[in-house]
């Protein structure tokens, strides 16, 4: 039986990994603004001369892979869909092969992408990435889905870079205190970032963006 | 000696897992057409749905062609023609696309993982001179891991079996435990198919025409749970 050589550094020279644009997984539960967050992302960051591709996995349909391509804020050829076969955590997680394959495809495409979303089917609070998926993870969560979400503590809240708080207009329509929620998401996240957005309204966008550059592009290195 | 044995054991567990990176979760083969038309609707019907898979298609194309890209490892121009005869043997747009995206993956994985004939494999195929369908990066990959013709196609015939079978808990035709029992069912057709000898490569065929055509029309749905 032979042996496989799993040198990281020949690897990484290998797939030319030190060249690639950085993965970022965007993860949440469905309806929380996954798709509007990256929308709200794609304008700011072009404006700040970064370049993107996104890859989405749909549950169903190839909805939100449509949706960004209609959206003329990305050229569609930027856009990729990879079919979940009804399991969204398990092509982000167990075995991310397809959704590589295409980080990969896109990131030979646009060899000056800055930066490669890979924006997750919805799932619920226990979704997590593959870290040989992405460098750096978002779960986003929405005031609209409780209070509570929080203090569920699933690893998607407790695991994530970041975790979003999004749609924190909508907190006091159904009765969310959003700073109440905010506080706790920090503390059951042992002071891990916790940002709110409102993606509709472009609210906390540029924070995630300087956070992004700062994290992820280390742009100010 | 023994020691050895156990350890090449548990290698070919850990490359036929169902859990093994190869993206084979994502793809149905036809099987979600066929279910949303209301054609694989039980337990019966998905027996005859593997079963059609392997007797019409696994048996006499990709295994034939596993066994073939097994002994031709050091030879990759000659895998890559067999590349070439499992293209031109897949019919519907998704069975051929699927079968390239699933070696693909698995292609990926292993060179991750610091597969030297991988690597090659994989620069052939971005370079345009191979296809890499499953069935020859399968023979390719899993010989270079030091497995036998027999055991990689005990591997094939189990990795499709169980692809299928997910697909068909997951698209709700069956439940978890049937799926055990038509798998079970199906041993002593995968036991006869592999002691058959293969055949040449460029006698190879597939004829599945059914699941093909459900395959076409798959296409054009909008539900789609599965690439293919």
């Amino acid at each position: 039986m032979n042996v496989v050589n799993t040198s990281i550094d020949s690897i990484d020279r290998r797939l030319g990994k030190h060249k690639s644009a950085a993965r970022v997984g965007i993860g949440g539960p469905v309806g929380s603004g996954k798709t509007a967050l990256i929308e709200a992302l794609l304008p700011r960051l072009h404006a700040r001369g970064l370049e993107v591709t996104v890859v989405t996995n749909d549950l169903v349909t190839k909805e939100d892979a449509l949706r960004l391509q209609r959206s003329g804020l990305i050229d569609p050829e930027r856009v990729m869909a990879v079919e979940a076969g009804a399991c969204p955590h398990t092509v982000i997680r167990e075995d991310p092969s397809l959704n590589i394959a295409a980080a990969d495809t896109l990131a030979a495409r646009f060899p000056n992408a800055d930066l490669i979303f890979i924006e997750s089917g919805g799932d619920n609070l226990a979704s997590t990435f593959s870290l040989d998926l992405v460098d750096y993870w978002l779960f986003v969560i929405d005031t609209g889905g409780g209070d509570d979400i929080p203090r569920k503590k699933g690893p998607g809240i407790l695991r994530c870079d970041v975790l979003i708080i999004n749609k924190i207009d909508v907190g006091p329509v159904v009765g969310v205190d959003v700073e109440k929620m905010s506080k706790e998401a920090l503390e059951i996240r042992g002071g891990r970032p916790v940002m709110l957005t409102d993606a509709r309204r472009g609210f906390g966008i540029e924070a995630l963006i300087d956070r992004l550059e700062h994290d992820v592009l280390f742009a100010d290195a | 000696m023994e020691s050895e044995k156990c350890a090449n054991l548990a290698a070919v567990l850990q490359h036929a897992d169902a859990t093994f990176p190869s993206g084979s979760v994502s793809f149905s083969w036809g099987l979600e057409s066929l279910c949303n038309q209301g054609i694989v609707k039980d337990v019966a019907t998905v027996a005859g749905f593997v079963s059609a898979h392997l007797r019409g298609r696994w048996a006499s194309l990709d295994r034939v062609m596993m066994v073939h890209a097994h002994y031709a490892a050091l030879d990759l121009n000659e895998v890559a023609w067999l590349d070439m005869l499992v293209e031109a043997q897949s019919l519907s747009t998704e069975q051929r696309m699927g079968s390239s995206r699933v070696g693909a993956a698995l292609l990926s994985t292993h060179r991750r993982l610091g597969s030297k004939v991988a690597e090659d494999y994989a620069e052939m195929i971005e370079l345009g001179k191979a296809y890499g369908h499953m069935p020859v990066v399968q023979g390719l990959i899993w010989g270079q891991c030091g497995f036998d013709s027999t055991l990689i196609q005990c591997m094939g015939a189990h990795g499709i079996c169980t692809s299928l079978l997910g697909a068909a808990v997951r698209l709700s035709a069956i439940g978890h435990i049937d799926a055990q029992i038509v798998h079970s069912n199906l041993i002593p057709l995968i036991a006869r198919i592999v002691s058959t000898p293969v055949g040449r490569p460029d006698e190879c065929h597939s004829f599945i025409p059914q699941i093909e055509i459900a395959s076409m029309k798959h296409e054009t749905d909008e539900i789609r749970l599965f690439v293919n």
